[in-house]
């Protein structure tokens, strides 16, 4: 039987049905057409899905839907604003920190929780905080120069 | 990969969670943090027809410092008691532990009671469970009831908990004056990784005589459960708190209290190596913090 929900996403209010063996990830992507949030391992290894749940960044995969009643939640669409891109999406493209882009969106929003929580990262703190990302073309090295880039 | 369906049911108290529980027994299950449970489910390892989530009853994620104890709630996340004072300051072990389980993603949900009533033998948090005498907190509706933890796991994804109970939350005794306690794990990578080998050790010393007044270590990956290297343990009571105590404790836990396998992420042989290792640098860590 679906429930109905309510959350705030991007600063703005969502009230939705769903069933309740539907995933956060799946609500953004399918039912709210969010599909900024990437789907990759859909068992939480990958990070592709992550988004950040009242603050926390989290595997939108293993989170239901139903879960999320009542809480805020940011995906990489509410970082653009009428002025443009956020400078960390910027700090990605000018470092050259996206290949397939399809970790990106995880990448940021991992970023964007590790910076608002301390907006001067040593170089530990920048890898343990998109520790729980995978790229598989980069090597990493160019994200991390893009949040290096991004350093108060 | 699809969920299966299921009938979700989210209660505001214990009682109410138990009674839910009691109406479906088996074809129900909590849910926690999820990270482990929505995977079995989409995985199809496990069915269920009714989830019972945990995340709206308050008095399952709290941890209170009693001063002579603290108690850590079932649905603490990894996270909250990573950032805990208590923790950090006196249970450096266990802080360890929650730090290396999975990713900061998997942290911010995962929860120390699905962790131990999952019951892999590898398990992050359980050893040093172990070290820190935690005592298992379980409640239906006939009562409450509390068990020590070695004697809570049964076998690999085996606990002792009931099917009418809930698992609250755990209790550990504050570690005394001139202890220390390390824990230390071996995987292949550093993040979101099955360990190989996770060994956690606690060490009381007479600060005059120097002598191991007390003494618990604790092995992982290298048995059915997690399990106390009681042999190592006999030897290294009364004994002189130095480097080559802790090698000879780390040669009886890797010759006699250990019984490793072999599997795909590391030979018994050597899993039993590294317990050897492992065990000597856990005490010689547990030492020097405790000189502290």
């Amino acid at each position: 039987m679906k429930k109905i929900i309510n959350l705030t996403i991007n600063q703005l209010a969502y009230e939705t049905a769903v069933e309740p063996n539907k995933t956060l990830a799946d609500l953004l992507r399918y039912d709210l057409k969010l599909t900024g949030t990437k789907k990759g391992c859909d068992t939480g290894d990958c990070g592709a899905c992550t988004v950040i749940m009242n603050g926390d960044p989290v595997n939108s995969c293993l989170v239901l839907a139903v879960q999320a009643n009542g809480s805020q939640i940011e995906t990489v669409e509410g970082l653009s604003t009428d002025e443009g891109i956020h400078p960390i999406q910027n700090a990605f493209v000018e470092k050259g920190a996206i290949q397939c882009g399809y970790c990106t969106p995880g990448m940021i929003m991992s970023t964007k929780s590790l910076l608002d929580k301390n907006s001067n990262p040593s170089e530990q703190e920048i890898r343990e905080g998109i520790s729980g990302n995978l790229c598989r073309c980069t090597g990493y090295t160019k994200i991390f120069e893009a949040i290096e880039s991004l350093r108060s | 990969m699809l969920l299966p369906k299921f009938e979700f049911h989210e209660p505001g108290t214990i009682k109410e969670a138990l009674e839910l529980k009691k109406k479906w027994s088996s074809t129900a299950r909590f849910l926690a943090g999820g990270t482990d449970l929505l995977v079995h489910l989409k995985k199809k390892i496990i069915t269920t027809d009714h989830i019972i989530s945990l995340q709206k009853i308050e008095a399952l994620s709290q941890i209170r410092d009693n001063k002579d104890s603290v108690e850590i709630g079932a649905c603490a996340t990894m996270a909250k008691i990573s950032g805990t004072p208590v923790i950090k300051e006196k249970f450096s072990a266990l802080k360890s532990g929650v730090d290396n389980l999975g990713t900061h993603l998997i942290r911010n949900r995962a929860t120390i009671g699905g962790n131990v009533t999952n019951a892999s033998p590898a398990g992050d948090s359980l050893p040093a469970l172990l070290i820190y005498k935690a005592v298992v907190l379980l409640e239906s509706l006939d009562g409450k009831r509390e068990i020590p933890i070695e004697e809570f796991f049964k076998g690999p994804g085996k606990t002792d908990m009931k099917v009418d109970e809930i698992l609250t939350g755990f209790r550990l005794p504050t570690p005394p004056a001139h202890s220390g306690a390390h824990y230390i794990q071996l995987g292949k990578r550093k993040s979101s990784e099955i360990n190989v080998v996770n060994v956690a050790s606690f060490l009381e010393f007479d600060p005059k005589t120097k002598k191991i007044l007390n003494t618990r270590i604790a092995l992982g990956s290298v048995a059915a459960t997690p399990i106390r290297a009681l042999k190592a343990e006999a030897l290294l009571k009364d004994k002189i708190a130095e480097e080559a105590s802790f090698y000879k404790a780390g040669e009886i836990a890797r010759t006699e209290d250990c019984k490793p396998i072999d599997d795909f992420r590391g030979s018994a042989a050597y899993r039993r190596a590294m317990v050897g290792v492992l065990t000597k640098r856990t005490l010689a860590t547990a030492f020097e913090l405790a000189g502290k």
